[in-house]
């Protein structure tokens, strides 16, 4: 990554760590700041996949209650250290998503879809009726990781440049990959994965690759998660939240990195802000979406033309 | 000699498909450096032996050995890896990427980084060389363009310099003339040949058109109904009866 090319990421990173040290940010605020932050990171690990490789993964969810379960169950044992329920959401999300890619990957479009969304839902209902993990309640009341022992991270303005952190890693990982030969290869597998065989590329095992890593990522936000909420709950892993990832990247633009961080954010924000006056709020984030998908099929992201006034260039 | 002068053996190879028998025990030998070209009328089995030789099809019978190793039923990705690369009749590229990145993806893949843990965070410099082969069929110029907006002929092109960037030792076209106008298939099969020998490439083409083998091949096997029916310089092709009565139809009673 050139530092030319950069600099608008660190603008807006700056901005947004700027941004608790102004009165209108208040302890729900910073959560809601968290939350959104977090489901942009998921949605843009999910961009690996969906815009870079052609993939549709309806299994996301999994890898994100995952890596929250990983953490809650130390938590729960009073292991604190954030950074021993990092490593051991990195060690359960990473076994079973190679499980999952190496069966996944040997089907293509739609099954490859149904596959993920089949893995996803055993691993739903194994945490949703083994009574170890809580069952449909979970993992509750659970205290606060910490650091290093003295730094806990238990207000809102700590989770939330947590949040950041990671969010910033990740953007700077995926932006890596996607500029890499490996990169490369993907997105020639989304264009034309037959022939991508017949330039030597092993395509299953690109695929597996790319699979792992877009479900780490998942799976280290997910394990960020009790922290913040203070649970682990099945609900986590609901096949509707795998949904919910796809339209955060669609909405956001796929295939960019920086629409999907924009969906997911956007996402979070208008379904708590709709949903604390109306019940009925997806039927008005419905609207918007399909109103997004409609008039605007680059996403969000694809607004900074209007800005820039910029041709668009292809992502390659 | 350190190498071997036979590059490609096709060895009785048959491949069914149900009832049908597209190729019905084939054998072929391919030297090195030569232009080698299949013909026959359409639905002779050509594409199939192709696709047999690549790796798409595993045969039915019969044994493929390139480089003196059987390379029978291996998938398309590792006979690539061994050298062998193939062009596709119906043009066959990443559309939505620059014509530049079509290359580079293709010529990368032969980069040292290539399957290994650093590629990925690094990128191989593979600028000169994809240049060059751009450079050699006129695309420099279209670098930027995605791949999709090319002409039917540019993309014929393209779809050649896929194969070559992957440094074959043995080309497989198949039926790369297809589509263009007759000034641009004379032009198209001037410049193969040019290039086939500036690399020191053996050539295995696939045509039906019978005009566009004479000129650049060195000998001609002819298919019909799945087998082989005639095989030999280009002289010998033209004035053999056999391959006059497939050619008029005269063989289907």
């Amino acid at each position: 990554m050139s530092s030319a090319r950069s600099w608008p990421a660190l603008v807006v990173l700056a901005a947004l760590a700027a941004l608790p040290l102004t009165p209108f940010m208040t302890k729900y605020y910073m959560l809601l700041g968290f939350d959104a932050l977090l489901f942009g990171a998921v949605a843009m690990s999910l961009d690996l996949l969906m815009g870079y490789t052609g993939l549709v993964s309806f299994g996301h969810a999994a890898f994100f209650g995952l890596g929250a379960y990983a953490t809650a169950v130390l938590l729960e044992r009073g292991v604190l250290s954030l950074w021993l329920g990092l490593g051991f959401a990195v060690l359960v999300v990473g076994l079973y998503a190679l499980i999952v890619a190496y069966f996944a990957t040997t089907r293509r479009g739609i099954y490859f879809a149904l596959l993920t969304l089949v893995f996803a839902e055993v691993v739903y209902t194994f945490f949703r009726y083994t009574q170890t993990f809580g069952g449909s309640d979970g993992i509750q009341g659970l205290p606060a990781p910490y650091l290093w022992p003295g730094l806990a991270i238990d207000t809102p303005a700590r989770n939330y440049y947590l949040i950041l952190a990671y969010l910033a890693l990740a953007y700077a990982a995926c932006r890596v990959l996607v500029g890499s030969h490996f990169g490369r290869v993907l997105v020639a597998i989304r264009e034309n994965e037959d022939r991508a065989r017949f330039l030597g590329y092993n395509v299953q095992r690109y695929k597996m690759g790319v699979c792992v890593i877009s479900a780490l990522l998942t799976g280290l936000g997910g394990a960020l998660y009790p922290g913040r909420a203070a649970y682990a709950t099945p609900d986590l892993m609901l096949w509707t939240v795998s949904g919910e990832l796809i339209i955060m990247v669609m909405i956001g633009g796929l295939g960019t990195l920086v629409g999907p961080v924009i969906g997911g954010a956007f996402f979070i924000i208008l379904q708590e802000k709709v949903s604390s006056y109306v019940d009925w709020y997806f039927i008005v984030i419905g609207l918007v979406l399909i109103a997004i998908v409609l008039f605007m099929p680059r996403g969000l992201f694809g607004l900074r033309r209007l800005l820039t006034l910029r041709p668009w260039r292809a992502t390659a | 000699m350190a190498r071997d002068s036979v590059v490609l053996r096709v060895d009785a190879v048959a491949k069914s498909f149900g009832a049908l028998a597209a190729l019905a025990g084939v054998s072929l030998t391919v030297r090195r450096s030569e232009v080698f070209a299949v013909i026959g009328p359409n639905g002779a089995g050509k594409s199939t032996l192709f696709n047999v030789v690549s790796g798409l099809h595993a045969p039915s019978a019969g044994r493929v050995v390139f480089e003196g190793a059987d390379i029978t039923g291996l998938p398309p990705e590792v006979i690539n890896r061994r050298g062998l690369a193939k062009t596709f009749q119906i043009t066959n590229i990443f559309p939505e990427i620059s014509v530049f990145e079509n290359v580079r993806v293709a010529r990368q893949s032969r980069a040292a980084v290539s399957g290994r843990l650093g590629s990925l965070w690094s990128l191989p410099d593979v600028e000169r060389p994809v240049m060059e082969l751009l450079e050699a069929f006129g695309l420099d110029e279209r670098r930027h363009q995605q791949a999709q907006h090319l002409s039917h002929g540019e993309q014929r092109y393209l779809e050649i310099c896929l194969a070559l960037a992957t440094e074959p030792t043995l080309l497989l076209l198949d039926e790369p003339t297809a589509g263009m106008t007759p000034g641009e298939t004379k032009e198209a099969t001037a410049l193969i040949r040019r290039i086939a020998q500036a690399r020191g490439l053996t050539v295995l083409l696939i045509e039906h058109d019978m005009s566009v083998v004479m000129g650049i091949s060195d000998r001609i096997a002819v298919l019909h109904f799945g087998q082989k029916i005639a095989e030999g310089p280009p002289e010998a092709i033209r004035s053999d009866p056999r391959v006059i009565d497939a050619y008029l139809g005269g063989a289907d009673d």
